[in-house]
């Protein structure tokens, strides 16, 4: 089956025995890149892993958005990283989490001004010409906006993809809980995406908390994918067409087979985005 | 309006701040800028504390998952990562534990956390050439008693007042906890071999012979420093547990 319709899981580290001892039927594999940095048992357990599951590499460090500048050091690291496990994709996101030399450990928001844009285009250009590939970057969930924005983030996100011919991580999880927090129409975020940028597509739970006493939703992936989101993918891929897509599971990570079942869950929508273009490539 | 530089500071700032703190460029919406910035300071806070628990849980026993994280949250705020590999933050932490002045009567507490930071590095170490007795026998004559015989970077030596190993082992799951803290000084290697981080005391002699070597002395030089800690120290016996142990890094080739 063509890439494009298959569904895949992230691999976390409770999994990774269960992976290598049971080879289950899934279409591919995301890692966070910054996990693999390093020597050992990791690396080894990935290495084998990826002769049997196609792997994509997704970064949550390097800051694309840091107005401090690109961590070159990082990003030879993550050179080395691609160049080792040569992924099928390589995506990272429209956020920063450097500044004045600390790491955050958080994909924070940026205000979607002209001086954003060129700094992001900037940074992502130098890291497709590093890594002598394209790359995706991901929407990420926001629970504030500066005042001084002047774009959308659809809109940034277009322009970005414009400018750098970089493509677009679609998180659909992220979108729902940026529209809700922050008073978004997420069918009208979608309806401004390309659909030809899209590469590929998020799914994720999230939980629902307190703030000031006004419910704020919470990108914990933590728990399955909300049915509201279930739908807005269904959306999705109506609009972009099948992409591969992947359940992420962070906190509280379930057994494998729970995973497994959320990234069957997207494959059966996916099977029917992909025969839904077959149908009408044939008409 | 300040620059992109300028807010990334302010934000940066304020999310190692107090609760309170907050940047004049957030957007109300309906809830307050400094509870919306209260949402990113609660991840940039638990998340990295979760990342030290994951690699100090010895500690987070002694001490209790409730003090680790009071504990941690001012060690966050004062020394926040320098960069994205959480598996490489920590570092100080022992150092910062030593410090704090709510632990400082648990003195041998910044050992323990040494002791897991070094099972720590050695976990992650760079999967670089060992030498064995295997290759190290395949040399052609001569060539090992003059290299300069690094060692491994994943070993760490450890030099300790207190009876750490024991600490680990009481603490483990399961484990009663009960410990002879008069047992008395230990010198530990710490390190990875195959897949597997192990560590274990050394005797005087050996201690010598691979802190010589780490400090870039030759075979010569360590076996002097081997000799000078132990007089009838073996020196055929010190180089085969060495390369039995497979601590020696292979910088023959």
């Amino acid at each position: 089956m063509a890439f494009q319709s298959l569904a895949g899981i992230g691999l976390r580290s409770p999994h990774v025995e269960e992976m290598l001892a049971t080879r289950p039927a899934v279409g591919w594999l995301e890692i966070h890149a910054e996990n693999y940095m390093g020597g050992g048992p990791a690396m080894r357990a990935l290495e084998r892993l990826r002769s049997e599951y196609p792997v994509s590499v997704h970064g949550v460090g390097l800051s694309l958005g840091s107005a401090d500048g690109l961590d070159a050091d990082h990003l030879e690291r993550l050179a080395r990283l691609v160049e080792r496990v040569e992924p099928a994709l390589v995506s990272e996101h429209l956020s920063w989490s450097i500044a004045g030399g600390a790491y955050l450990n958080h994909l924070l928001p940026l205000p979607y001004t002209e001086e954003s844009l060129a700094i992001v285009t900037a940074h992502v250009a130098r890291v497709q010409e590093r890594l002598r590939r394209r790359i995706l970057v991901e929407n990420p969930s926001g629970y504030l906006r500066f005042e001084h924005s002047t774009l959308e983030e659809a809109e940034f996100l277009t322009a970005l993809a414009q400018r750098t011919g970089c493509g677009l991580l679609c998180d659909v999880n992220n979108i729902h809980v940026t529209c809700a927090n922050l008073g978004g129409d997420a069918d009208a975020y979608l309806g401004a995406l390309p659909a030809a940028a899209i590469g590929e597509i998020h799914l994720g739970g999230h939980a629902v908390n307190d703030a000031d006493g006004r419910p704020i939703l919470i990108d914990d992936h933590g728990s399955p994918v909300a049915e509201p989101v279930w739908r807005l993918y269904e959306r999705a891929l109506a609009r972009f067409g099948a992409r591969p897509t992947l359940v992420e599971w962070d906190t509280d990570v379930p057994p494998l087979p729970t995973l497994l079942g959320e990234a069957a869950q997207a494959a059966h929508r996916l099977d029917e985005a992909a025969r839904g273009e077959r149908d009408v490539h044939a008409a | 309006m300040s620059t992109l530089r300028e807010l990334q500071h302010d934000v940066r700032d304020a999310l190692l701040g107090s609760a309170e703190a907050t940047v004049g460029e957030i957007a109300g919406d309906g809830v307050t800028p400094a509870a919306r910035l209260a949402v990113y300071r609660h991840h940039v806070l638990t998340s990295l504390t979760a990342a030290l628990e994951a690699t100090f849980p010895v500690v987070v026993r002694l001490v209790d998952q409730r003090f680790f994280r009071y504990a941690c949250d001012a060690y966050v705020r004062a020394e926040p990562p320098a960069g994205p590999c959480l598996f490489e933050y920590g570092a100080t932490f022992p150092d910062f534990l030593a410090a704090f002045p709510a632990c400082r009567q648990l003195a041998y507490l910044p050992d323990v956390a040494r002791l897991e930071w070094a099972m720590n590095v050695a976990l992650h170490a760079a999967d670089t050439g060992v030498l064995n007795t295997e290759t190290a026998r395949a040399l052609p004559a001569g060539t090992l008693e003059s290299a300069r015989l690094a060692l491994h970077p994943s070993v760490t030596l450890l030099a300790s007042p207190w009876p750490v190993d024991a600490l680990w082992r009481a603490n483990q799951p399961g484990g009663d906890g009960v410990v002879d803290l008069d047992a008395g000084a230990v010198d530990l290697q710490i390190w990875r071999r195959g897949d597997d981080v192990a560590f274990r005391a050394l005797a005087p002699a050996a201690t010598a012979f691979r802190r010589a070597l780490a400090d870039g002395g030759t075979l010569t030089v360590a076996a002097r420093a081997a000799l000078d800690a132990e007089p009838g120290a073996d020196l055929a016996a010190l180089l085969r547990e060495a390369l039995d142990d497979e601590v020696l890094l292979d910088c023959t080739r």
